[in-house]
């Protein structure tokens, strides 16, 4: 017996099991509600001519901005490591980062980060949204503007991928997409590096599941005529979206990779997840963050910021090298950021505390100006002196350098909400 | 002369810095001390004296001075900077630098004769070197460069056994390296791994390592200082640890961890009779420890007001000085 709803035409029937229901339909389509571009192909040609991209190493717990971007050596609060010539006149930065150091004439530095939240989960929430919460407002974060702005509404690939896939403040860094709702939630890995659950049941061959989405694809064209709304738009792209997300598992393979290739980005957890964020990137995925915990370093940091950062060094000079060689350099933006910066006094088990008022980041490629260095701490690296930043203009400035205007409005409701506080402006000499 | 008991030695002088005081070693004389610290610089103060100052000597390093020694008329100091410097008592100047390690030196000591000085460094090479003229006499390599876990290691402690013809070296993994200080070749090695902790679900970093060695005057016992294992890597929570070894066969004759105190064992030294094993260290606040090796027990354990990183005494154990976090404690028998 056929469906009531089919016409009842031989074409129409259905010869495999019912699909989905209107109910699940409807459920799925309003999570998609202001995704569809069917009515505006100018907005469709717009996203797609841009085609920014972001990979953000997320230095979970609070990487030492005195053992990396901004060293004080000599000073009482500088530590025993001492700073090296960039390739940047007049710009040093810590020793354990040699590599680094040829590579900063592209490499955009904010050394005048003060965004006063000391504590990791307000630290974080603030420095991936730029932003905090209202108490009735969630914002999205970073990666799901950036999903949403860069984003391709017919897109094959997940727009928004997380790597977090240490235990330690993971529970305080979730990726949000706040008020932009679940179409922008991210995909995350927390437990490997592989994705689970869009690989198709081995109770469904490949042959299977392709003529499912044929038949869906049929049955819904001929259903969509004579009718217009937005949502049946939406359901239709997000069943494409779906098989498309399922065939991306092996973006997630650094087996694709030569060995070679596998070799430069090095044996750690970071490097491999590295590449695979360059592999996401490189196939239109927006926004990739990979999250390496854990800098918190409140015993010992010298020890700690020893062994992790040469690893950020060489993983972050890998990154940046094998996206100018594949040309991508223009289009993808690699951001080094914290919750926040660590003390410059050190305590007695030779460690630094939490700090927010005199910190560093970094942003490299796109429309970020490299070479550029803004912001500048005292000889003791307590207090900004000069081009204070705080997380509004530093988003403003990231979202500038994507081409994405930080004045656009969303909207709640009938409420425009900003991409960034109200008053908070770019840092032109940051940008390209 | 009798060897001093636990119990004897009492705090003499609690001295302020405003430096982290990283080593220190004992002159020629009785009160004369050098100290290598986190601004550079080296300093010699007269502990004797009724109102103890800190003298700079030099700012010759480039970097925190980790170690220092008194040999051969000379005061030799060790830093971050990779260098040794050789600065002449009688001439009271720097009279040699030398490009000592490609990374971090973290300590320098010197032969119970006085006439070598050994040096550690991040490059993970011990160094032998002739104490007057500064020459290179061994390079003793013998250490992972990095761990298991693919991260760069560190090469933390140096002694020498009392008769000077042996050599220990301890790194972050644990790993104790024995050497014949004549020909420079291994004679053993042994493995306390329960000095380093690696977190690998949490956060993916590690901490602590074989920090501090110290052979028995009887040459029996190799002593290994650190730390326990930690569950919270942010910090130096872990017990204080001692771990000896026999060391004929290598094998573990005792492990002591703490039941007070928490944090790393910077320096150990056996008393001259070998009846206690001196270990001092500390974590956020410090604290040293008289071991009965023989018997396996604590045989006192107590604070000091900072967070330990070396300390030297006299021949004669009348005197003890710690080195630390902005402190110099001077600790003297009764």
């Amino acid at each position: 017996m056929l469906p009531k709803f089919f016409p009842g035409s031989a074409a129409h029937r259905v010869h495999r099991r019912g699909f989905l229901g209107a109910a699940a339909a409807a459920g799925v389509a309003a999570d998609m509600t202001g995704l569809s571009v069917l009515g505006s192909p100018a907005l469709a040609a717009e996203l797609r001519r841009t085609q920014k991209r972001v990979i953000l190493l997320f230095l979970a717990g609070g990487a030492s901005q005195l053992e990396t971007f901004d060293p004080k050596p000599g000073a009482p609060t500088g530590g025993p490591f001492r700073s090296i010539q960039t390739d940047v006149p007049g710009v040093r930065i810590s020793e354990l980062m040699p590599k680094l150091a040829t590579r900063m004439k592209d490499v955009c530095l904010v050394r005048g980060l003060n965004t006063r939240i000391g504590d990791h989960g307000g630290g974080a929430k603030l420095m991936m949204r730029g932003r905090r919460d209202e108490a009735n407002l969630r914002y999205p974060d970073l990666g799901a503007v950036v999903a949403r702005e860069m984003g391709k509404p017919d897109s094959q690939v997940p727009d928004y991928v997380t790597f977090y896939t240490q235990t330690e403040g993971r529970g305080m860094t979730p990726g949000d997409s706040g008020f932009l709702g679940a179409r922008y939630a991210p995909m995350e890995l927390t437990t490997n590096n592989t994705p689970e659950f869009i690989r198709r049941l081995d109770s469904i061959n490949d042959a299977d599941h392709r003529e499912r989405a044929e038949l869906r694809d049929l049955l819904g064209r001929d259903f969509v005529q004579g009718r217009t709304s937005d949502t049946l738009g939406s359901h239709a792209e997000a069943y494409g979206r779906v098989r498309g997300i399922m065939g991306s598992e092996r973006l997630f393979d650094v087996s694709q990779e030569s060995q070679a290739t596998r070799d430069k980005y090095g044996p750690t957890q970071f490097g491999q997840q590295a590449l695979i964020a360059r592999r996401l990137v490189e196939a239109g995925v927006p926004f990739v963050r990979v999250a390496r915990a854990w800098w918190d370093s409140h015993g010992q940091n010298f020890e700690t910021h020893q062994e992790m950062v040469p690893e950020l060094d060489h993983v972050m000079s890998t990154l940046l090298d094998d996206l100018k060689d594949r040309g991508l350099r223009d289009d993808v933006m690699v951001v080094t950021l914290s919750e926040f910066g660590r003390t410059p006094n050190i305590n007695a088990s030779l460690g630094r505390d939490h700090f927010a008022s005199a910190w560093s980041m970094s942003m490299t490629g796109a429309g970020a100006k490299g070479g550029a260095v803004w912001g500048r701490t005292d000889a003791r690296g307590q207090t900004v002196t000069h081009e204070e930043v705080n997380a509004a203009n530093l988003f403003a400035t990231i979202y500038a350098a994507l081409g994405i205007s930080p004045h656009k409005n969303y909207y709640v409701g009938s409420r425009p909400i900003p991409l960034v506080d109200p008053g908070a402006e770019p840092i032109a000499a940051l940008i390209k | 002369m009798p060897t001093p008991t636990p119990e004897s030695f009492r705090p003499s002088a609690d001295l302020s810095r405003p430096v982290i005081n990283l080593s220190v070693a004992l002159g020629d004389r009785p009160g004369r001390a050098f100290f290598g610290c986190s601004d550079f610089k080296v300093y010699e103060a007269d502990l004797a004296a009724a109102k103890v100052e800190f003298t700079e000597l030099h700012a010759a390093h480039g970097s925190y001075v980790t170690g220092v020694a008194f040999a051969a008329g000379s005061v030799v100091s060790g830093a971050y900077d990779g260098k040794l410097v050789w600065w002449d008592a009688a001439a009271r100047r720097v009279v040699r630098t030398v490009d000592a390690h490609a990374k971090w030196v973290r300590k320098v000591i010197a032969s119970p004769d006085g006439t070598l000085i050994a040096s550690v460094a991040d490059d993970m090479v011990c160094k032998l070197w002739n104490a007057r003229t500064g020459a290179v006499v061994k390079e003793l390599r013998g250490h992972a460069a990095q761990t298991p876990t693919h991260f760069p290691s560190m090469l933390y402690g140096v002694c020498f056994s009392p008769d000077g013809r042996k050599l220990a070296t301890c790194d972050k993994v644990g790993k104790v390296v024995v050497w014949d200080t004549a020909s420079g070749n291994q004679v053993g090695t042994v493995e306390s791994p329960g000095m380093y902790t690696w977190d690998a679900v949490q956060r993916l970093h590690s901490i602590g390592g074989a920090r501090s060695v110290a052979f028995s005057p009887d040459g029996r016992y190799l002593a290994v200082g650190g730390i326990g294992k930690i569950g919270n890597i942010d910090h130096l929570e872990g017990k204080a640890r001692v771990e000896v070894f026999t060391v004929a066969d290598g094998k573990s004759h005792w492990v002591w961890e703490s039941d007070k105190y928490k944090g790393l064992m910077n320096r150990l030294a056996f008393a001259p009779d070998g009846s206690w094993l001196l270990a001092a260290g500390g974590a956020g606040e410090g604290h040293f420890e008289f071991l009965d090796v023989a018997a396996k027990r604590a045989k006192r354990q107590d604070k000091l007001t900072m967070h330990t990183h070396d300390f030297a005494h006299s021949a004669d154990w009348s005197t003890v000085v710690y080195a630390g976090h902005n402190r110099v404690v001077v600790h003297k028998t009764a």
